[in-house]
């Protein structure tokens, strides 16, 4: 296994997101302080630069096979990019709060976009109409997440998360949780619902049979969450461990976690799409590659000069981009 | 990588007290500086190229809604949003609304270990409106908590007020809150070194505050400063007098003591100048601690020690006050709660001047702070064991808890913070070449004095 570095590129700020495009030949990077600029993935040359949210971009989301980009910012608006013809097509604006979450409906028959702004939760079209407004989520809106299947979308708040159907937007279940929630995934086979949460512990829901699990024990606030594709392990963060639960049969609880070790507080994780390696990053700049079946990673580790922001596999898994915090780009090749 | 916390600034006082005066001076003076205003209002901040969000107070409740355990919301937001920046800010100040209680805005900043990390709660800046105040401290609880958990207190709209009132609000503030510092302005005009970046709460100034805080409680409850000619006449306690008494003054609290019984001491002072009333209040201080001379009720009393014990019939008595030479005298008495009066031929004489030395029994508000300072080692078992005890059960009425501690084994300063159930100790510097003392200040309601120096003194090391 060999990460090499492929190429580089410099934001005007922090790197808020990162979002590979669907059929994988560009990256979309989108900076705090607002643009949002697109790479190609082979040479990391700049295609396009979009001027994103007056006072900061939050979050950008692909349109499942196309070539529509959507961003969230801090001016309360969804924009909508049509990043083949390099312009902006249209703007959803949702009021004052802040647009944080954005998810496109993995799949399913209308295309769907979640969009979170404060305590509203609205459904969008590819054209930036309001598909559906939802009544206010009793708390701010702190995570999101699709089912795999694309029939319910996920919404987590201080108090809770609910889960709206995609087609009749109306509210299937909802379960209640007496903390924060920072962090919401699905399990690809659409099995566990899980969230991580403030107190600082790892909640799980098995939607269906009405099972909850519930992992604590964690130094700090659980804020990253990944699966695999298999569905079997869950990779999970709240201090300077990455903690992988082993999710098979009846699930982890009552299990011994696999503690993969950094050496500071980390500030991400990230599965590959279809294979089986794990990424994870640290506050002091470090990037580990493991696999969850051994403790050691697989490599020596890559040194940054600056934490990271956000880790995305390309959809091919060949390619890894990191985003940090003084403003740069990484792409690194992954060889086996 | 150790990060450098960013200093926040947190901006508390009732609609029209000055908070958005203050807010515009320190931003139009610091444009050097990066700062991001987390406001509550839109569109107060009138100054522009500043970094400026919109609070919405959403209150997440830690535990069942208890408020000691609720934080903002919106704060950990709008401040996790803030950190997303390649270059630093200088600072980040964040205005309440008029009616915020402060705790959750405080308690924020103890949330967990990623908000102590990266920001450090520098000071809340209470704007106190010095015409209006009087009203809202007397009416609800939010004006009482605003300057109970100050660290700076703007005595603000001064030009409004008369000076002798200015006075005796500062006098009823002080008694609230014994830490903060008190600065009197108008249109919020204080040099911004007093407000920003004052490096968190200070107990070095503890000593310089008033003795009545730190100091052990006075022997005496009350004090009152008559002009007197010379000559002989009439110190009446009781209701001997009817038809006087209500030019006296009356306190409905406890009775201690004899019931027959009252110590008064009269001092002759050469002024009502404040180091003249502090020069005779220690110099009671002292002859209350000495033997006291009793005086049969009829008997003859004159200024200076010693101690004179009066004694009473049925709670009344009359004595004759012999005054040798015309001037200011402050009469300390033991129990505030005896009515006392001074004749002058057939005038009672008006105290020009008074005190009452049990601040904490004084305000309907029941605010009142409780310091502590003692020398020696702590155990650090026992004061982790009484600290958590105490904040369990008391959590919910002490306000703010702050403290420079010495424990034993370590060379090195315990700096301690609470704010109601939620507190944060670390060890700063080491303690230099001078005596060790602990000091420890509690603001709150329902402060038992005693029983919080017993209990800490029974924290001290073997």
């Amino acid at each position: 296994m060999q990460l090499t570095k492929h190429w580089a590129a410099q934001l005007d700020d922090y790197v808020i997101d990162l979002a590979w495009a669907p059929d994988g030949t560009s990256l979309a990077a989108a900076s705090a302080a607002g643009p949002v600029a697109l790479y190609g993935s082979p040479d990391g040359v700049k295609r396009c630069a979009f001027p994103g949210h007056e006072g900061g971009s939050n979050s950008i989301a692909w349109q499942p096979g196309t070539a529509l980009l959507a961003s969230g910012g801090q001016d309360g608006a969804v924009k909508l990019w049509d990043t083949a013809a390099g312009q902006h097509v249209a703007t959803a604006p949702l009021g004052r709060p802040w647009v944080e979450h954005l998810a496109w409906r993995p799949a399913g028959a209308a295309p769907i976009l979640a969009a979170a702004a404060g305590r509203k939760l609205v459904f969008i079209n590819p054209d930036a109409t309001v598909r559906h407004a939802f009544q206010d989520a009793p708390k701010t809106i702190s995570a999101l997440a699709w089912h795999p299947l694309g029939s319910r979308a996920a919404v987590a708040y201080f108090g809770g998360v609910c889960l709206w159907g995609a087609d009749d937007a109306l509210a299937q279940s909802e379960f209640p949780y007496g903390n924060g929630i920072h962090a919401l995934a699905w399990s690809p086979d659409g099995r566990w619902l899980v969230s991580g949460n403030q107190d600082p512990s790892v909640h799980i829901w098995m939607v269906e049979s009405g099972v909850e699990l519930q992992m604590s024990g964690y130094e700090g606030k659980v804020r990253h969450l990944s699966f695999d594709f298999g569905s079997r392990w869950l990779a999970t963060s709240g201090g300077r461990d990455v903690c992988v639960w082993d999710c098979s049969g009846a699930g982890p609880e009552g299990r011994e976690p696999v503690m993969l070790a950094h050496e500071a507080p980390v500030c991400g994780v990230a599965f590959q799409r279809t294979h089986g390696l794990l990424a994870s990053a640290s506050q002091d700049g470090a990037l580990m590659l493991w696999s969850a079946e051994r403790r050691q990673p697989l490599r020596a580790t890559v040194r940054m000069p600056a934490a990271a922001t956000c880790l995305a596999w390309s959809p091919d898994d060949s390619h890894l981009a990191i985003g940090s915090e003084k403003a740069m780009v990484y792409v690194l090749r992954c060889d086996p | 990588m150790d990060t450098i916390p960013i200093p926040v600034t947190v901006l508390t006082g009732f609609l029209g007290a000055g908070k958005t005066t203050l807010l515009n001076r320190i931003l139009s003076e610091q444009h050097g500086r990066k700062l991001a205003v987390i406001e509550n209002e839109f569109g107060e901040v009138g100054v522009d190229n500043q970094l400026v969000i919109q609070g919405d107070e959403e209150l997440f409740e830690m535990n069942n809604g208890c408020i000691c355990c609720s934080v903002r919301g919106d704060l950990i937001r709008i401040l996790g949003r803030l950190l997303k920046r390649k270059d630093r800010l200088d600072g980040i100040l964040i205005e309440t609304t008029g009616l915020a209680n402060p705790a959750p805005v405080a308690q924020t900043f103890f949330t967990d270990d990623e908000m102590r990390r990266n920001f450090r709660l520098d000071a809340i800046v209470t704007v106190v409106d010095a015409k209006h105040v009087t009203t809202h401290l007397d009416a609800d609880d939010e004006s009482a908590r605003q300057v109970a958990f100050a660290d700076v207190i703007l005595l603000n709209k001064t030009d409004l007020v008369a000076p002798s009132d200015l006075d005796a609000l500062e006098e009823r503030i002080r008694g609230m809150n014994a830490v903060a510092s008190i600065h009197r302005t108008r249109d919020c005009g204080v040099a911004l070194g007093r407000v920003l970046d004052i490096g968190g709460f200070n107990l070095d100034r503890a000593t310089e505050i008033d003795p009545r805080f730190l100091e052990p409680e006075y022997p005496f409850e009350w004090a009152g400063a008559y002009q007197l000619p010379s000559g002989s006449h009439d110190l009446v306690i009781g209701h001997a007098d009817d038809d006087h008494h209500s030019d006296g003054h009356h306190h409905h609290h406890h009775h201690h003591g004899g019931e027959n019984e009252l110590d008064v001491l009269v001092m002759p002072v050469p002024s009502l100048g404040e180091p003249e009333i502090a020069a005779a209040r220690d110099t009671a201080a002292a002859v209350f601690a000495e033997p006291e001379r009793r005086v049969e009720n009829g008997g003859r009393i004159t200024p200076g020690a010693p101690l004179n014990r009066l004694l009473l019939d049925g709670g009344d008595g009359r004595f004759r006050l012999e005054v040798a030479e015309s001037g200011h005298h402050i009469v300390f008495e033991g129990c505030g709660e005896e009515p006392l009066h001074i004749q002058v031929g057939d005038d009672t004489v008006r105290p020009s001047w008074q005190a009452d030395y049990h601040a904490a029994h004084e305000h309907s508000t029941s605010v009142s702070s409780v310091g502590i300072q003692q020398a020696g080692e702590l155990d650090g078992k026992r004061l982790n064991d009484w600290i958590s005890a105490l904040l369990r059960t008391q959590g919910r009425d002490i306000y703010r808890m702050k403290g420079v501690l010495s424990v034993k084994g370590s060379t090195k300063r315990l700096v301690f913070q609470g704010i109601h159930m939620l507190f944060d100790a670390k060890f700063d510097r080491d303690w230099g070449p001078g005596p060790r003392i602990n000091t420890l200040v509690f603001i709150g309601k329902n402060l038992n004095r005693s029983a919080l120096t017993e209990a800490f003194k029974a924290c001290l090391a073997a």
